[in-house]
């Protein structure tokens, strides 16, 4: 019962939300201020249907998941050895830090000095996104139960054993954690240095040249084709993680026999 | 094994000083004393994860390898199931996944839980984590065993029942084994000698016993007068 209730709430939210918008248009009567619902999905039927579309959310996608890539793993490794060298973890304090505090824009522009348009929204991601992952699996390494680790030692439970059944699952949390955050921060900021660069192809170029045009129900089909793009990639990541969950359960059980 | 002059200090705390204590190869030692007195310190010592500040830990030939040890809490991993927390210390000394499988579910079913093999430690109750703590203890391959109060957490039944349960596989594949514990009861009923720690120079009280451990009860006139004694020492530490 009270996940059907859960969903209603979440769908009256959303129709709330969206009743919101229409009356918001009615009182401001412009479109170009803010366009109502009808025409905003029209638009977006007929940029769903032009052939540059697969183009543009394609290409911002690539731009995503491999800015994810690139953090995940280089976070990963880099937060396993800073969690095991304190002094490494020492080292890498002033980049994390400032990486952390510095705000998205002043790297999408100084990025786009020093890169292409197109490079620039994976260098940006991987700036914003990479101290979210490495602290978790730094604070993940470092808080690996120290008795369970006695007792590996003690058991003879070394090597490739220790690492498969003890320190990778002890990781999970953190890891998952951090490639949540981190996946959500990557749209956002691949889509806005798309904005601010215009490559030739992106979801945040045809958003900029929208605006240049005053073209605001194109801006927003746009904004919702970014959306649409971050719910599906938090849905693939969740069914992943439930997929690993469900994979492990079943060797495990076939282990056990 | 033999603690020959063996001296420990933490900082300015001298734990052990020139202490000495044999433990007949394949005997239970029961250990109790006071807190802060060595207890776990001695095991650390025995198992080589700490080293004496001067003197000698000296293993029998036949105790020589690695160790198990069982502690005050069940430390099974938990993303693991049942089984294979039992497996894995196997596997760096026997290759074959057949026997290793074999001895886990052996001693699994020794304790009673061979129905949980597939079960993860979050879905066992207090009883059965610390019950595969022992199978596992057991289906490590060692000579020596190192208890440090496993069954101080547990309900007063389940004690006994666990501590029948750990007799049961020692008897089977008997082990030197040191025993440490709070309870002057559980020393007397699993050790074939007891001692009492307080004196960094050496034990308070070591006493062998001689009746059979199978034929001992708490409750006879002989482990009445060693609890009295141990208590007394206890007491006077």
């Amino acid at each position: 019962m009270r996940p059907v209730k859960h969903t209603l709430v979440v769908l009256l939210s959303a129709v709330l939300l969206l009743l919101l918008w229409q009356v918001g248009s009615w009182l401001l009567d412009s479109q170009i201020l803010l366009p109502g619902l009808g025409p905003v999905f029209s638009t977006l039927t007929s940029i769903v249907a032009e052939g540059p579309f697969l183009t543009n959310v394609g290409a911002t996608v690539t731009r995503a998941f491999q800015s994810f890539l690139i953090i995940v793993i280089s976070a990963s490794i880099l937060g396993v050895l800073g969690g095991n060298y304190p002094l490494f973890n020492a080292a890498m304090q002033p980049f994390v830090t400032t990486l952390k505090a510095v705000p998205v824009m002043s790297v999408i522009l100084l990025a786009f000095i020093w890169f292409t348009s197109g490079q620039v929204p994976l260098f940006s991601a991987f700036l914003m996104g990479f101290p979210v992952m490495y602290v978790q699996v730094e604070m993940g390494w470092r808080t690996l139960d120290p008795k369970l680790i006695e007792m590996c030692e003690i058991h003879e439970i070394r090597g490739w054993d220790r690492l498969i059944s003890f320190t990778i699952p002890s990781l999970v949390p953190s890891l998952v954690t951090g490639a949540r955050v981190s996946l959500s921060m990557v749209w956002k900021v691949v889509i806005a240095a798309e904005v601010l660069t215009v490559p030739r192809w992106g979801v945040g170029s045809r958003m900029q040249l929208s605006q240049v045009q005053l073209q605001t129900d194109r801006v927003l089909s746009w904004t919702l084709v970014a959306i649409a793009l971050t719910a599906v990639g938090d849905l693939l990541f969740e069914g992943l993680v439930r997929l690993g969950r469900v994979a492990k359960v079943a060797i495990d059980k076939r282990r056990a026999g | 094994m033999k603690f020959d002059g063996v001296s420990k200090a933490y900082e300015s705390t001298i734990v052990f000083d020139r202490f000495s204590l044999e433990i007949k190869e394949g005997t239970i030692l029961s250990v109790v004393g006071p807190s802060g007195q060595g207890k776990t310190t001695l095991l650390h010592l025995a198992s080589g994860l700490i080293q004496p500040d001067a003197g000698r830990v000296v293993r029998h030939p036949l105790e020589e390898g690695p160790v198990s040890y069982l502690f005050q809490e069940p430390r099974l991993i938990p993303s693991a199931t049942v089984f294979r927390n039992v497996e894995l210390p196997l596997r760096a000394s026997e290759p074959c996944a057949t026997v290793r499988a074999q001895i886990a579910n052996h001693y699994l079913e020794m304790v009673g839980l061979s129905d949980s093999r597939a079960l993860y430690p979050d879905q066992l109750s207090g009883g059965m984590r610390q019950r595969v703590a022992i199978a596992r203890s057991f289906s490590h391959p060692s000579r020596l065993m190192l208890l440090d109060e496993p069954f101080q957490s547990l309900d007063i039944k389940l004690r006994y029942t666990l501590i029948e349960a750990f007799l049961t596989l020692w008897e089977e594949s008997p082990k030197t084994t040191i025993f440490v514990t709070h309870d002057p009861k559980e020393a007397i009923l699993l050790g074939d000698a007891v001692c009492c720690l307080g004196d960094p120079s050496g034990p308070l009280l070591y006493q062998t016993i001689d009746t059979p451990r199978k034929a001992r009860s708490i409750t006879d006139e002989q482990s009445l007068a060693l609890e009295a004694t141990l208590i007394g020492a206890l007491l006077n530490a």
